[in-house]
Formats: structure tokens, sequence, C-alpha cells
């Protein structure tokens, strides 16, 4: 299968495109964020448009590997009748950036759009909150082979426009998602409004397009709607003159030019795209790539570790980060960045790893404490008793007090219950509080328990 | 009395504020029901404004440099509380709820809005015949059409209903009327004014401007609405003129002034009319003026390319009437001519025609605009007829063709954006005919001093 992607997803500015409503549109009461330019009342005119979205397009289109069109840029009127809009017509840009490419997917063009409000027919009402939102369109050619290649795409797509910090995130996603089965024409679903409903879809769409070949069936092409609550897709009815939107350039909005100075200046103060860091990891760190997708999931993380990079041996610091700070994150529900943890808590806590100063279990301990506290990990170290290794004789001294005092385990132990050993390592590490190194005082019981034998 | 003169009597509380709005309401009431040229009028909210201000001339507080004049808005421009209807049917329920912009800056500076003027529906036309709400006469020529399609506002400033009106210029929109009803009208240079508020016909051509009975009120007009808009994309950042300072000293001679006689406007133009503009620059050539014949090979051109525009912006532009939110579906509900141009509109920019039609038309326009603008390189104010007909008996059957024809001399200012005037200049058969002015973009003062010094010495 061949499948290409058109995603929309909202800027993140604090005005709409074309006035100075705000954009919290869902947290407003309904209606109560428009105006006479947003719904549209005779005479309104659309004021300039908003800078905040304009950069904000030219950015997320930077960093997805596009050209900025040198050539004047300017609104289109796309004619369509729908409750939702409130002119007739929804503004489109023609392309602001073009031939991108993210992790080999090629990006055909990036361009802004204006939102429609949003048609409620079950509550028998329009709201125009959401009319004239700014909107970002992606558009890729048709080179993912398959729904998890699709899946992939998006979950980095949806990465670079988190790192972008102009735009909202999958929540406000919306897909056209076309895809041509071999020996059959193109299909376009719509309604799409997750990466997971993408993934459906495809898969969906897979099965119904080969059972239609293998029974010698033509696949029409044809505009389909996917339906979340049961994951399938069904044919849209559409106009047959829907098809043609009219297209003419919008009349009230003079073309405008990107500067090239100006392109320039958001290319340098751009964030590096979350693929590119991802790859600079892997070679700069020799660091798997793995990890490297996992410390550059946010781009707070990606950063801190950088930081911690410079200090500590980058390696160590990668699968501590990778495997304990995301732990500790993902328990408490919170994004690195909400955790609080900083480079220099991490720095110091790894040193005293590096140093032999806690054991890993008292490190494992220490990161348990760091979100949201300020402390440093030594001083917490030392109010939970954590510091220093335990000596080997005092490891054993507890060994053979643990035994001395849990014949029942023991005797479990001899009949072959494996769980035994581990309640025995187990009360060691209590005994030392958690000083002592779990695989070496498993040993020490063994071999303990196999003398006696 | 000139409007200027008038404005100083008011400050200097010679004549009330009060007074100047309760004779304009006098008169209104005594020949609006015959002339049909206000739609509404709100004789409660302008006399509070009235009051207002001579309350705060009393005090000796500032007062805005309309202060008390009295002034009559079109009817496709929003103004907050007033029903705008466009004289359609599709919007007879529908009641501003804001201020065009011009219509802010009238308020700003202490401009008495009385009312509402009628139109052509939509202003898509050249009689105010096609309004839902009937048509205006013409107060200088009772039985025939006033022009259009701001029709109501020139019928209103010439029976004296109000010091001054607002009207729109699409293809002729404000000069044509104002031809037939013997006063002046001036479509400002496009982007000069603000069209914030106003409904669209064809936005790429659109354009406020002023309607009045003397250049002094033309231009206080024009001070209080021209100028850069911030919400209004298509509006120029220049530093305009203050016209009315820049009339102060009025010129006593036109020497080295060069004029521009467009040969094909008379050949389009029946006699009389002719030789009414003839006398005019003969005159004028007594004053000094250069005049200066030029060919004009693309005027054929200029009525078909405005039209094709017109049809295709005002289908995008009607698409809101959806009777979704306006109670009508424009098709449902509009007359013949509006019906004509929303089809026309669809037709013509289905994809597989715009190449054909739309597309040709923009070349066909950038074509006249160069054309034109390599005419005006060679002279200050180029000069033809307004219209170069006679208005019809309101209610004569005329085909598309006949009534297109009007705005044959007028469109040519629009497809390229430059400032044209219309002013009285003599009568034929009763009416009034009025003589046209164009110049070079943001040349709208060249006109004004022209129209100022024949207003003085001809």
């Amino acid at each position: 299968m061949i499948c290409g992607l058109e995603i929309h997803v909202q800027l993140d500015t604090n005005s709409k495109l074309f006035c100075d409503c705000p954009t919290n549109y869902q947290e407003a009461a309904i209606n109560h964020n428009i105006c006479y330019v947003c719904f549209n009342q005779p005479g309104a005119k659309p004021y300039p448009p908003n800078h905040e979205a304009i950069d904000g397009a030219i950015k997320i289109a930077l960093m997805l590997g596009c050209k900025i069109t040198p050539e004047l840029t300017y609104f289109q009127r796309k004619h369509y009748d729908y409750p939702d809009l409130p002119s007739g017509y929804q503004r489109t840009s023609i392309p602001i950036g073009f031939e991108g490419d993210l992790n080999g997917v090629r990006i055909r063009e990036v361009h802004l759009e204006e939102d429609p409000g949003q048609y409620k027919p079950d509550l028998g009402i329009v709201d125009f909150n959401r009319s004239g939102i700014p909107l970002i369109e992606i558009v890729t050619e048709p080179d993912m082979t398959s729904p998890e290649e699709a899946r992939k795409f998006l979950k980095e797509l949806i990465r670079v426009l988190e790192y972008s910090g102009s735009a909202r995130g999958e929540g406000t996603m919306r897909a056209d998602v076309n895809i041509s089965l071999e020996g059959g024409k193109r299909a376009e679903i719509k309604n799409v409004n997750s990466i997971k409903g993408a993934y459906k879809a495809l898969k969906f769409e897979m099965v119904r397009q080969k059972n239609l070949i293998k029974r010698g069936i033509e696949v029409k092409q044809e505009t389909r709607a996917f339906l979340e609550s049961q994951m399938i897709t069904v044919p849209m009815r559409l106009k047959e003159e829907a098809d043609d939107y009219r297209y003419i350039p919008d009349p009230d909005l003079p073309p405008m030019l990107a500067e090239e100075e100006h392109v320039e200046y958001v290319r340098e103060h751009m964030p590096e795209p979350s693929h590119i860091k991802t790859e600079r990891f892997v070679k700069e760190y020799s660091i798997p790539e793995d990890h490297a997708r996992v410390l550059t999931s946010e781009i707070d993380l990606a950063n801190a570790f950088e930081e911690v990079a410079r200090e500590v041996d980058p390696k160590f610091a990668a699968l501590w980060m990778r495997d304990e700070v995301k732990r500790v994150v993902y328990y408490n529900k919170l994004k690195f960045k909400e955790s609080e943890i900083t480079p220099a808590q991490l720095v110091e806590l790894f040193n005293m790893l590096l140093n032999k100063k806690i054991t890993t279990k008292a490190g494992q301990r220490i990161m348990e404490k760091l979100p949201k506290n300020s402390k440093m990990p030594s001083t917490i170290a030392e109010e939970m008793g954590l510091l220093g290794v335990v000596e080997v004789d005092e490891v054993k001294r507890a060994v053979k007090q643990v035994l001395k005092e849990n014949p029942e385990a023991v005797n479990d132990y001899y009949k072959g219950q494996k769980k035994a050993l581990n309640y025995l390592v187990g009360q060691v590490m209590k005994l030392t509080r958690g000083k002592a190194d779990p695989s070496h005082t498993n040993q020490l019981i063994r071999d303990e328990l196999e003398v006696k034998d | 009395m000139k409007i200027l003169e008038k404005s100083q009597l008011i400050k200097n509380q010679e004549l009330s504020a009060k007074d100047n709005l309760e004779s304009f309401c006098q008169i209104i009431k005594n020949v609006n029901p015959e002339i049909n040229a206000f739609l509404e009028i709100n004789k409660d909210q302008a006399m509070e404004k009235a009051q207002d201000i001579d309350s705060r001339i009393e005090n000796g507080e500032k007062v805005g440099k309309l202060a008390g004049l009295v002034i009559g808005v079109k009817n496709n421009i929003s103004v907050e509380d007033f029903l705008i209807t466009a004289a359609s049917r599709t919007l007879e329920n529908y009641q501003g709820s804001y201020d065009a912009t011009v219509v802010k800056r009238i308020k700003e500076e202490d401009g008495v809005i009385i009312g509402v003027t009628n139109l052509d529906e939509f202003a898509a036309g050249s009689s105010t015949e096609t309004s839902y709400y009937g048509p205006t006469q013409n107060p200088a020529a009772p039985g025939l059409i006033p022009g259009g399609s701001s029709g109501g506002s020139a019928a209103a400033v010439a029976a004296g209903m109000c010091d001054l009106a607002l009207g729109s210029d699409t293809g002729g929109s404000i000069r044509n009327p104002a031809s037939h009803c013997g006063i002046m009208g001036f479509k400002p240079t496009y982007g000069a004014v603000s069209r914030q508020g106003l409904l669209d016909l064809a936005m790429s051509m659109d354009q406020i401007g002023p309607l009045a009975s003397d250049v002094s009120g033309i231009a206080l007009l024009l001070d209080v609405i021209g100028g850069l808009d911030p919400r209004e994309c298509t509006t120029l950042d220049w530093q305009a003129p203050l016209y009315t300072p820049a009339l102060q000293d009025p010129l006593d001679h036109l020497n080295g002034v060069r004029l521009g006689v467009l040969k094909e406007s008379f050949d389009v133009t029946d006699g009389p009319i002719v030789k009414i503009i003839e006398d005019r620059l003969a005159e004028l050539e007594g004053f000094g003026v250069e005049l200066v014949e030029l060919n004009f090979e693309y005027l054929d051109l200029c009525l078909p390319t405005c039209y094709l525009i017109n049809y295709v912006e005002f289908f995008s532009a009607t698409r809101k009437y959806d009777g979704r939110k306006y109670g009508h579906r424009i098709e449902e509900v509009c007359g013949e001519e509006v019906l004509r141009r929303i089809h026309m509109g669809s037709y013509i920019s289905q994809k597989e025609y715009s190449g054909k039609y739309y597309k040709k038309a923009l070349q066909a326009r950038s074509l006249i605009k160069k054309e034109i603008n390599r005419l005006l390189s060679g002279v200050d104010v180029l000069i033809s007829p307004t219209v170069p007909k006679l208005p019809h008996k309101i209610g004569a059957e005329l085909d598309t063709m006949e009534m297109y024809a009007y705005d044959t001399l007028t469109v040519v200012a629009n497809l390229a954006g430059i400032p044209a005037a219309s002013i009285p200049a003599g009568i034929v058969k009763g009416v009034p005919i009025g003589m046209q002015m164009q110049a070079k973009a943001r040349d709208d003062l060249k006109i004004l001093q022209l129209m100022s010094f024949i207003e003085n010495n001809l």
C-alpha cells in the first residue's frame, strides 16, 4: 500500500488569524469569543494576518526541512456551503513552505488556514468560538507503505510540532488519510482525529481494499469517513458540485512576502527539530538510537541531557535518564519540565553513583525524591541515611543475622522455593538500609546456604 | 452657503447644530415620501448628538471637524443600530451591530448621522430602481432615475435633505448619480478610505466616498473618512494631504496645468453632452490650461472586464447570505440583477472556466491599468463626460447592456484604482450633466484643486 497524509493542527496563538478574539475556544461559553470579523457579519473585512501565526507557520515549515517560497504568498477563498462557515468560504494560503522531509517522508507543502466554527447537530447549534483560529496544514507525498509507518510518521510530526512551541499538538489534530493498494484507486479518509485513529483507519481500509481486489471488485476513487467509535470507514456522500471550491485570491488581503532576512531570523531562533536532534545525539554522544529517541521525546529532557552530558559520561547519563528519570517522571504523571528536576541535581546524583558514594538502589530511591524537590541529592541521601556503600563485612554480618532470624524462609529455600531467596535478600537490604548491593547480597546468601548444606 | 462656511457658523454659535438638524428634518418630512432618498432616519439620536455639540460649543469645549453637519449614509455601510439592508430583502431584518470605520470617524468628528439612504440592491446597478424599498426620484429631474447605485445619497443632497452624504463606488456608483442629480461626487484612490464595514460588491474595486453640493463639503468629509485603517488591509499607508487647508488659497489661473481629453470617451457619448463638456474645456483653456487629446484604445475592454471581476467577487461575497444567519437565502429573495451576477459569478469561477474568463479579466485589468497610467503620466487630470447618456424614466424597460452602458466611462477608475470625481458641467433638456476628472493614484488633491477652480470661476 501507499499512503499520504494531510494534517491540520491549530497554531498556538493568543488571538485569531484575522481578528483580536482570544483563542481559548474550549473554555469560553458558546459564541463568546466572536466579533463581527470572525463571525463575518455583512461588511466585515479581515484585520491584517496575525504575525505570530505566520511566523509559526514559517518556523514549522523550516523545522520540517521545507524551502520557504521566495515569491509572494496570498490567501485564497475556498468556497463551500456548511453551517460552520460564517462567510461561505475558508481562507487558506498558498504554500508557505514546500519540498520538506521528515525521516524520509517527503513534505509536499505547508500552508496556513483559518479554522471554521463547530457545528453541533445534536445540540442544534453552531459555536463560532473556533472560527478564525489559525491552522497549519501539512501535506505529505504518498511515501508511507504501512499503517505502522504512518503512525511512526505522525508521532514524529507531533513531536516536531511540540518542539516548535507554536502548535497545539495531537489534541487539535485533524487528518485526511489517502491510501491506495496496488491494483486499486485511491481512497481519501476524512474525520481522523488522532494518531491511533489514523492507524486504525489505515488498517481497516487495507483489509477492505484487499478483500475487494481479491474478489475482483474495482476499488473506486472515493471519499470515506472514519467512524472513531467503531474504528471503521464508511463512504461519504458528497454533492457533486461540492468538489469545485471556486478558488479566488482574497481581494481583502494583499499578497505578502516572507523576506529572506526574516526567514533567516526565524531559522536561527527555531529549536532543533526532534528527529534531527535524535540523529545528532546518536553521533555526538555515541549512544544507542532508542536511548536518543527517549531523551528527545521532550525538548526539556533533551536539553537537560545535553547539560548533564557536559559533566558526566554521556552514556551513563543517557542510560540513567532513559530508565530512571523517565520512570520517576512517568510514575508521577508529569512531563519532565513539570517535574522541575534540574541538570545540577542529576549531575550530582550521577557523580555520587560513579564515585561509588551510593549504591544503585540508593540512587533509585534518591531519584524518586527528586520531582518537585529543590534539595540536592547529597542532602536527600544524608537525610535518608543512604550515603556510603556498606562494607562487605557489614553485609556478611547482616546475612548471618537474617538467616538466623528466618529459619522458615531458609527451609523454604532448601525445598526449592526461589521466592524465599528474594525475601531473604530483601531482609538484608532492609537491615543495611538499602546500601547493600542486591546482586552481591544474593550471591552472599547463596554462598552461606550452600556452605551449610 | 458653502458647507465649510456653515461649519464655521455652527462653531461660532451663529447657527445651532439643533436648528440645522431641525430644518433638514422638516425638509425630509416634506419631500422624502415623494423622493424616497432616506430608507430610515433616527431623529432622536441625531437630536441628542446635535444638542450635545451645541452645549459643548457653548462651554467653549473643542468640537470635531464636522460639528453639527447633517450626514446621510448609504445603506450598504454599517451603522450601529440602523437596519443595514443594502436595499435587499435578503437583509430586511439585519440590524447593524458595529460602525464602519468611516462612520466611526464621522461620529468622532461630531458629524450628525440623520439616516440611511436608498441604493440599488447590494449597489449592483446604475439607477436605484432595483431597491427592495422602491426607486428613488431624481430631485433635479422629476420622473427620471437619479442614477446609482448611490441614488439615495445623491438625491438626499440634491433635495437639501442633508449637508453631506456617503456613497460607495464600484464602477461609477458615486459619480453617476452625482452627475444625474447635479451635485458633486468623489471616488478616492483605492485604499485611501477604509472599506471596513462596507458591504461588498466587488472588493477589489469598491471604494467609499463623499457626495456634496460643493467642493468644501467633499474636502471636509474626505479629510475625516480618509487615511490608514490598521484594521483594513487594503488601506494605503501614506501621508495623505489634508484637503480643506490645501484648498484655502484658491488658484487664480491654471497656467501649466495639462488636461488630457480622451477622444474615445466623446465617441461613445451623446452629442449634446459632448457639447457641454467641450464648452467647459474651452473655458478652461481661457484660464491657461493646456488640452492634450489622448487615445485610449482599451475603452471597449473596460466594461466587460469590470463586470467579469464584479460577478466573481460578488458571488464570493454573497456566500454568507446562506439563509442560516440572516433569515433569507439570497438566491431565493433577491432581484433579477443580483441573481444574474451571482449566477454569472458562480458559472465563470468554476475551475474549468476560470482560465477562460476570470484570469483573462484579471489580465485585461492589468493591461488597462498600465495603459491609463501611461496616459496619465503626461497630464495632470483626464477629462471626460461622467455618463455618456441621459437618465431614463423611472420604470422604463432597459436591457442589461443598455443599463450597463451608463458605466462605460466610470469603470476605468475602479479597474485602475485611481481617483475620479464628477462635477456639474451644464444641463441638457433640463437634466444635469456631470464632467468627470481622473488623476493618478494618490493625486486626489489635483482633482479637488481643479474642482475648486471650476466652482469658483466657471
